[in-house]
């Protein structure tokens, strides 16, 4: 048992020396090829189950990766001239800054390119410069937006969801009315038509307020093409809501 | 619209989709080009390259690693032909000191076969600057895309490096710019 335990380990060390020098781009010549696949023929032979053989062979694609590692060290040396990477380190150590400037503009080919400006990133400007916190505490609504103005827009916005919450309910009546005289669910497309398509829209805009509160079920027939409206007096809480695009055009 | 006027068109989309940022990094794939230019591309880039030329700038093509043949995976760049000169360097906003720093990294890398452990660079960083300079020079060069940082601190060259500096090169004049000073100094 003891004896399974050493071979194990000694097998788990390799992988280890492997892995290192592959990882942290170490000289991959340091390691005798040779005598790892004797040691691991060793281990084999003298080790003959299954869980072992399962680490031999991680072991030995450890190996052959190296080998590869070997060959692709062995052509980067050819292409940088077999020049010695510790003179290389050496002559860096030696050089004044000047020099070493001068022989990289010698190597250095700078990329030529020119930003440009596009409405996109246009876009993400004004995002992110309206997304940036306030620059102090004297002014608490970001940038040039003194407190009275930002109490004058609290104040419309205010008045405006009033307004919004008046019409939505106006129109939960309405769907409500219509249910009652029909006796059957409503025709979506039916009950949002306005006068025009201004109108239509922004029917359909309080309706989907109405929908996601659960103050109106939507039901879809892809068969037919239907999507019917069946309201509620009260808010009905959805065990699993989904979500329903509707695509409005121009043409209604 | 003439064959002359549509090549000459088809060089001037070449000329912008090469020389303005439309990604986050520069330089266009070879599908990019083709599906504006026209299967016959490289004729518009052969073309756009010789122009470029007489004003000391050339097309370069950068293959995918493994695919050394695949035009349409490749990218493609405008660079300079010539080599800077110091003064060039300093009025482009360049320090010496980092100039210098990103030389010896990149020396380093190239001579070891593109990859190094992050303390044997900061080593030889560290005979010509404090610690922290070296530190800060070194990150701006992963942030330009001069090297690249992998998990266990260890450097590799970038993709940058790839497309902008002859390695070869590089630890030629290494070798040389001492040979150099030795002949000065006798």
């Amino acid at each position: 048992m003891r004896k399974i335990e050493v071979t194990r380990e000694e097998l788990e060390r390799i992988i280890k020396l492997c892995e290192n020098i592959e990882k942290r781009g170490l000289d991959p010549f340091t390691v005798n090829i040779r005598e790892l696949l004797e040691r691991l023929r060793r281990i084999i032979e003298e080790n003959p189950n299954l869980d072992h053989y399962v680490v031999d062979a991680e072991t030995l694609y450890r190996i052959s990766t190296l080998i590869a590692l070997q060959h692709k060290w062995l052509r980067e040396k050819a292409r940088a001239l077999f020049i010695d990477a510790q003179m290389i380190s050496t002559r860096l150590t030696a050089m004044d800054k000047k020099t070493l400037v001068k022989a990289f503009l010698k190597a250095w080919h700078p990329i030529i390119s020119l930003e440009q400006m596009t409405p996109q990133r246009l876009r993400q400007g004004l995002e992110h410069f309206l997304s940036l916190p306030p620059r102090s505490g004297s002014r608490e609504f970001g940038w040039k937006i003194a407190d009275r103005e930002m109490e004058f827009v609290k104040a419309r916005l205010k008045l405006e969801e009033k307004a919004m919450m008046e019409k939505i309910k106006a129109l939960h009546r309405e769907l409500l009315e219509k249910f009652e005289e029909k006796g059957e669910a409503l025709d979506y497309w039916e009950f949002i038509k306005g006068k025009d398509f201004d109108e239509t829209f922004e029917r359909a805009y309080l309706l989907s307020f109405l929908i996601t509160e659960g103050y109106v079920d939507v039901k879809r027939n892809p068969l037919k093409n239907e999507v019917k409206l069946i309201p509620h007096k009260e808010q009905v809480e959805r065990k699993s809501p989904t979500s329903l695009v509707i695509s409005l055009r121009g043409e209604i | 619209m003439s064959g002359e006027e549509s090549f000459s068109r088809r060089l001037m989309i070449a000329a912008t989709m090469l020389l303005f940022k439309s990604h986050r990094r520069p330089g266009v794939r070879g599908w990019e080009l083709k599906h504006r230019l026209g299967k016959n591309y490289m004729r518009v880039i052969d073309a756009l390259n010789s122009r470029l030329k007489q004003l000391g700038l050339e097309i370069k093509t950068v293959f995918e690693e493994g695919e050394e043949n695949n035009l349409d995976r490749a990218r493609f760049y405008v660079v300079l032909s010539h080599p800077l000169t110091m003064s060039d360097l300093v009025a482009a906003g360049w320090r010496i000191d980092e100039v210098a720093a990103l030389s010896i990294t990149l020396s380093i890398l190239s001579s070891r076969g593109g990859k190094a452990p992050l303390r044997d660079v900061l080593e030889v960083l560290e005979t010509k600057f404090p610690k922290w300079k070296a530190e800060t020079y070194l990150e701006r060069a992963i942030r330009r895309g001069y090297i690249e940082r992998l998990e266990d601190d260890v450097l590799t060259i970038g993709w940058r490096t790839k497309v902008e500096i002859e390695q070869k090169a590089l630890l030629k004049a290494v070798l040389e710019a001492r040979e150099e000073k030795e002949i000065r100094s006798d």
